[in-house]
């Protein structure tokens, strides 16, 4: 409901309400963990950081537009093109849809808050502090400056010492931890924090497309976190993992890297596909044409987008056959694409369309969008990707697919959001004006550049002779890039003022069908102050009263004299209430322990190991106080009453949502450890100059032993939970002492095995990657082994115990997946090697 | 929740595709290896072992998919009208059909080349 | 051989044009066309129409057509075996310039010469970074990968000069990394080898000479002069297109600017500025290696 319209028994529940979930102001607004106002920060600190690279890029068409400029020289050219493409990708398409995500999300499922409210506020400003930083490095001329894929050996310590690319490993590292936990956080809320009645077939179409894009965040991404980290240890400690001479391969790297890379592009279409498939609808006033076609066309872009990266690396010589089945996965994506594309165009034929701002952006979106699909498709054909790649016209096809796939589509959904944001409405005028100059100096700028690649001009030249026939091209592209900025300026302009001058938006002013509508404009931190039961799937058009009702308490947990901040736990397939969902509120934690990552961070770049071993140290101690308070903890939810006939608290069950929250996390976790594997075969298999030493670097018999002492940990663990679900809590706080200490000694176990053997991991990459292994396996049974006596602790403090069973099973995961780790690479390093006739 | 074997159970809508990607992966895997250890000769064009060898490893994936497409699409067809049931088996039954094409189209150079060149 | 390839770009571009206008036009028509009611048996009926045949069928069958011209097209594109081995030449990049290497001993740098109307295999790899050789108008392009020899075949179908360059970002200068690539008719490629195996020069007289072999020779082989392997061989610079791998033209006089000024033409290339060396002598050096040529 409005605000021009209070009633005064919404009013009181209103006060009642934001006296447990209001913000601070001040300094205490750091403390800040809820979802709007985190999303908030997402979205503007996005558009700082593009509107930095879109300079960025303004730079370096000023370089390109006549030949043989030195407007730039060519190290501060190649840092600017690696800045701009680093801070557009990582820094701006990414996070700008994780916080409209983490915005929406909650508002369109009808629940309260994400999952982990305090994860978001870590994610934000881990992503803010690594932003700080590598944009810094620019400013000191230290900046990356081996293109935004930092190929080795170009980036490695022999072909650019100094800290340029470390800059880039470590600060992206940094930027991930955040795009990682908005993943997991994204996906555990979709799943399981929907309002009761919100079956999964009932879900908002946006819903699935940030489900299928945080799963994507949450196996993608570790790939290149993996490579990060081995690049850096090669570059810092000198562990050859891609340096031939010493029995690595430059071309792991690539693998790695575009293992990430391609699904990147998915990661950052899907959610701006998502926002198409909720406008349009919107627009039309009827459902979206083909529901399920769409759900369908989602997941299988996800997952065969993870099938194409190799069509990065046409031109490294890898064999024809392998070549074809990339080329033809890289088609066959355009398939689901397609469905979803005439979707849409179904959806329109079928219905009403009215026009706003938002569907100017969406038939750019669409004519943009096709046309860099199609130019796609062409690249995926090997012989003709031979001619043209790493040339101009993939420059041009790239930007046609991500600026008409991801922009384009943002800035239809920002207009459409902006009521809610801001509760008033932009102006038609000045939005239209912004759109036909971004649209026109777009096109200008990339389509000739298409002409200008299959002239034959290479990308990341900082300079061209004239001749060649690529100056007129190239000046064109450059004064179409200076009138999409004033295009871009426009549509700031727009905003800003609207902001001033925009009338306030009535209740629902599109008249859309989705719950966030359903709040107060602009939405307070609850969202509602009830949470509605849903029939189908387009509540707010079943019942436009549902703003009313809701925020009169009609519906349910519409008490808060407990002073918990709660919201629905429910099935992830029918969407029946399972248990109350009590969130933590707001905390200094988050961005003390965002601050010690940075700190990490700035003492690696200056190389300060002891620092940052110091500072990894605190941030630890800070992250365990985190999960301290939570459960029956004084700070979280110490009683445990609820309203008659309401479920119980999740922490007095077996299955909240930090279970959850584990599995997928150790999925990320696992898909690193998949990705550590693959390097371990990939060079066994194809490292050109593959060196196994003459004798083991490491006693095997440690390695099973300490294999062993685990799994009777991870047993012993089994039983004693088995018990305490049964209701049987005796000795639990010795045994789980007991089950740490084990752990402890296996770790010990691993260490001697790491260190006390003939292990040379400067030697060769083979000792490297054992090295590497180990040490994974190290540090997991540690964390697991500090997690487990804390449990105990926890068991004497009284916040775990037959009635608050849950949170060591939470931690008994984090067993099994190390267990399984250490026997995978038992046998990948003990058992696999004579297999392949090493020697 | 439901066990993992109940066709009812979201977890199968992402389960075609996911073997899709083990197929991929042990596919592009099993080349480079076999390319690496034992290259059939470049003569033999494309009826050679490994090539035949991979054909049959996709065609037994396709099946696996169909059959297991079959099983959610029944599945669904007991489960009641407009329940949430009957649209995750369905869902799940179509991701496995997506699957199996999607093997069949990425299999289709097997037909036309050598393999280790 | 690239002109298979420019073929199937036309025949993209036709079919993707008329897609990209065929949507659109089709959007805008949608978005424009007065409403009507349909009931939802139409409806069923319309969604299953558009949905399959434009979301599974135009693009299923696009790509399998694609498919079956692509596959073919590339695979003539490899250097598979042939009845008779063609000419194999060493190509390596560096940071920033190229080496080529002929099978009977002949160096050059930064150009390549070949005969015109055969097929020629380029066996190329890299000292340092990864590069890419790339001739646009001869065909596709390969990465040059330290550790790894991989095989290019080109054809040029006709005599005269292709500009190539490198096409993989190789650090600073990866913009001054181009290659002139000479196609001679057959006659005239086997005059060129001959005359640049019998190639030999003597040093030139005085101070110049005495300069050259102390400083330039230790990097730069002169075949009879001096045996320096760190940077490209100049037995025939005289004779090359440009110099600098693209970074200048070599027209009269061009290499006693490019001695006096390279690190400003080419800022960052591995040749140490020479200011210690007094202009007059960097000139008679520069006029003596404009008349190293076959």
């Amino acid at each position: 409901m409005s605000r021009d319209m209070p009633s005064p028994e919404a009013e009181r529940l209103h006060e009642r309400f934001n006296a447990v979930w209001g913000n601070p102001t001040g300094w205490r607004a750091l403390t800040v963990v809820n979802h709007t106002t985190v999303g908030l920060r997402f979205l503007v600190t996005g558009a700082l950081f593009f509107l930095f690279g879109g300079l960025l890029a303004m730079l370096l068409r000023t370089q390109l537009a006549l030949p043989g400029r030195d407007f730039m020289g060519p190290d501060l050219y190649n840092q600017v093109f690696t800045m701009h493409g680093t801070v557009m990708m990582f820094l701006f398409a990414v996070p700008m849809m994780e916080g409209l995500a983490v915005y929406l999300i909650p508002k369109m499922i009808g629940a309260r808050d994400l999952v982990f409210p305090r994860l978001s506020a870590l994610g934000y400003f881990c992503y803010l502090f690594g932003g700080l930083i590598l944009v810094a490095s620019l400013f000191l001329d230290i900046a990356p400056k081996a293109g935004w894929f930092m190929y080795t050996p170009l980036s490695s310590a022999a072909h650019t010492p100094g800290p340029n690319s470390d800059f880039w490993l470590l600060g992206i590292t940094f930027v991930e931890i955040s795009a990682v936990s908005a993943g997991v956080e994204l996906v555990v809320s979709i799943l399981r924090t929907r309002t009761r009645g919100m079956t999964l077939d009932r879900m908002p179409l946006y819903a699935w497309y940030i489900l299928v894009m945080a799963m994507m965040i949450v196996v993608g991404f570790p790939p290149l976190i993996l490579g990060s980290i081995l690049l850096e240890l090669e570059r810092a400690a000198g562990l050859p993992f891609f340096e031939v001479a010493r029995g690595g391969d430059p071309l792991l790297w690539q693998h790695l890297f575009w293992l990430f890379g391609h699904p990147e592009v998915y990661i950052i279409f899907l959610p701006a596909a998502g926002i198409v498939s909720t406008l349009l609808p919107v627009f039309a006033q009827r459902p979206i044409v083909g529901y399920r076609w769409v759900v369908l066309g989602v997941l299988s872009t996800g997952f065969i987008s993870f099938g194409l990266w190799v069509h990065h690396m046409f031109t490294v010589g890898i064999p024809q056959l392998a070549q074809a089945f990339f080329s033809a996965a890289s088609m066959l994506v355009a398939i689901p694409t397609g469905v979803q594309i005439f979707a849409w165009l179904a959806t329109l034929w079928l219905g009403r369309p009215v026009y706003h701002v938002p569907m100017l952006w969406l038939v750019g979106f669409l004519v943009i969008f096709v046309a860099g699909g199609l130019t796609g498709v062409m690249l995926a054909l090997v012989p003709f990707d031979w001619q043209v790649h790493d040339t101009h016209f993939v420059v041009a096809h790239m930007h046609y697919v991500l600026v008409g796939g991801m922009f384009f589509p943002l800035m239809a959904g920002l207009y459409y959001w902006l009521p809610h944001f801001s509760g008033r409405m932009p102006s038609v005028r000045l939005g239209r004006w912004g759109f036909w100059l971004v649209f026109v100096g777009f096109n200008l700028t990339f389509l000739v550049m298409h002409w200008t690649g299959l002239l034959g001009m290479p990308r990341r030249i900082y300079t061209y002779p004239t001749g060649l026939g690529w100056d007129w091209p190239n000046l064109i592209s450059s004064i179409g890039s200076f009138v999409m900025a004033i295009g871009i300026a426009t549509v700031l302009l727009d905003i800003v003022l609207h902001f001033r001058f925009g009338l306030p938006a009535k209740e629902n002013p599109w008249h859309a069908d989705t719950l966030e509508w359903a709040t107060s404009l602009p939405p307070t931190s609850y969202n509602f102050a009830s949470l509605p039961e849903v029939r189908g799937r387009h509540p707010l058009w079943d019942d436009p009263g549902l703003p009313q009702s809701i925020a009169h308490g009609e519906h349910a947990l519409a008490v808060i004299d407990h002073g918990r901040r709660e919201t629905w736990g429910s099935d992830p397939l029918t969407g029946q209430t399972r248990e109350i969902i009590h969130l933590p509120g707001n905390s200094w934690l988050p961005v003390i322990a965002a601050a010690l990552i940075a700190g990490v961070c700035l003492s690696l770049l200056t190389r300060a190991y002891g620092l940052a071993a110091l500072f990894a140290l605190t941030s630890l101690g800070v992250l365990l106080r985190w999960s301290w308070e939570n459960g029956a903890h004084p700070k979280a939810a110490p009683d445990a009453k609820t309203q008659p006939g309401d479920p119980p608290l999740h922490s007095r069950t077996c299955d909240g949502p930090g279970l959850w929250g584990m599995a997928v996390t150790l999925l990320a976790d696992g898909a690193l450890y998949l990705s550590l594997l693959f390097g371990w075969f990939y060079l066994w298999t194809v490292a050109p100059d593959w060196q196994v030493p003459e004798r083991a670097g490491f006693d095997q018999r440690l390695l099973l032993a300490s294999a062993v002492l685990l799994a009777v940990a991870t047993f012993w663990q089994r039983r004693l939970l088995v018990r305490l679900r049964q209701g049987d809590a005796r000795g639990l706080a010795g045994g789980l002492a007991g089950v740490a200490g084990l752990g402890l000694l296996h770790a010990v176990l691993l260490l001697w095995a790491l260190l006390g053997g003939e292990l040379a991991p400067r030697q060769t990459a083979h000792d490297a990657v054992i090295a590497v292994v180990l040490g994974y396996s190290l540090v997991h049974g540690l964390l697991a082994a500090v997690l487990s006596a804390l449990q105990g602790w926890r068991v004497r403090c009284g916040y775990v115990g037959v009635e608050t069973p849950y949170e060591p099973l939470v931690v008994e995961q984090l067993w099994y997946y190390n267990l399984g780790v250490l026997w995978i690479g038992y046998f990948a390093l003990v058992l696999f090697p004579p297999t392949w006739g090493a020697a | 929740m439901r066990p993992l074997r109940s066709p009812y159970n979201p977890i199968h809508i992402a389960l075609g595709l996911v073997i899709w990607s083990l197929w991929f992966v042990a596919l592009y895997g099993g080349l480079s290896v076999a390319c690496r250890v034992a290259p059939p000769a470049l003569s033999l064009g494309m009826w050679n072992w490994l090539n035949l060898l991979l054909g049959l490893f996709s065609v037994a994936t396709v099946a696996l998919l169909l059959g297991l497409a079959r099983w959610s699409w029944r599945a669904a067809s007991r489960a009641g009208k407009r329940s949430p049931e009957r649209f995750a088996a369905r869902l799940a039954a179509t991701v496995h059909l997506v699957g199996a094409v999607a093997t069949l189209v990425v299999a289709v150079p097997l037909l036309r080349l050598p393999p280790c060149v | 051989m690239a002109r298979e390839v420019t073929l199937l770009w036309w025949a993209m571009l036709g079919f993707a044009s008329l897609v990209l206008l065929g949507v659109t036009a089709l959007w805008l028509y949608a978005m424009h066309r007065a409403p009507r009611e349909t009931s939802a048996e139409q409806a069923r009926r319309i969604n299953r129409r558009w949905i399959v045949g434009g979301g599974l069928l135009l693009p299923g069958l696009s790509i399998l057509l694609l498919l079956a011209f692509g596959i073919p097209a590339g695979h003539r594109l490899l250097p598979l075996p042939l009845a008779e081995p063609p000419l194999r030449i060493e190509v390596t990049g560096h940071q920033w310039w190229w080496e080529v290497r002929y099978p009977d001993g002949v160096v050059t740098a930064n150009q390549l010469h070949i005969p015109a109307g055969r097929p020629v295999d380029l066996a190329v790899s890299s000292a340092d970074v990864i590069h890419s050789f790339w001739v646009p108008r001869l065909g596709g392009k390969l990465d040059m990968i330290p550790g790894r020899r991989h095989v290019l075949r080109l054809q040029a179908d006709r005599p005269g000069t292709y500009r190539g360059q490198c096409a993989e970002f190789c650090g600073s200068q990866h913009a001054h990394m181009a290659i002139d690539v000479v196609a001679h008719d057959e006659p005239a490629f086997q005059a060129w080898m001959a005359a640049r195996r019998e190639l030999r020069f003597s040093p030139p007289p005085g101070e110049a000479g005495a300069v050259f072999e102390q400083r330039c020779g230790r990097c730069h082989r002169v075949a009879g002069v001096s045996e320096g392997g760190r940077a490209p061989d100049l037995t025939d610079v005289g004779s090359r297109p440009s110099l600098g791998a693209g970074t200048l033209d070599n027209r009269p006089g061009a290499l006693r600017r490019w001695l006096r000024e390279h690190q400003r033409l080419k800022p960052g290339n591995g040749m140490p500025a020479h200011d210690d060396v007094t202009p007059e002598t960097l000139d008679r050096i520069a006029d003596w290696l404009e008349t190293l040529a076959p």
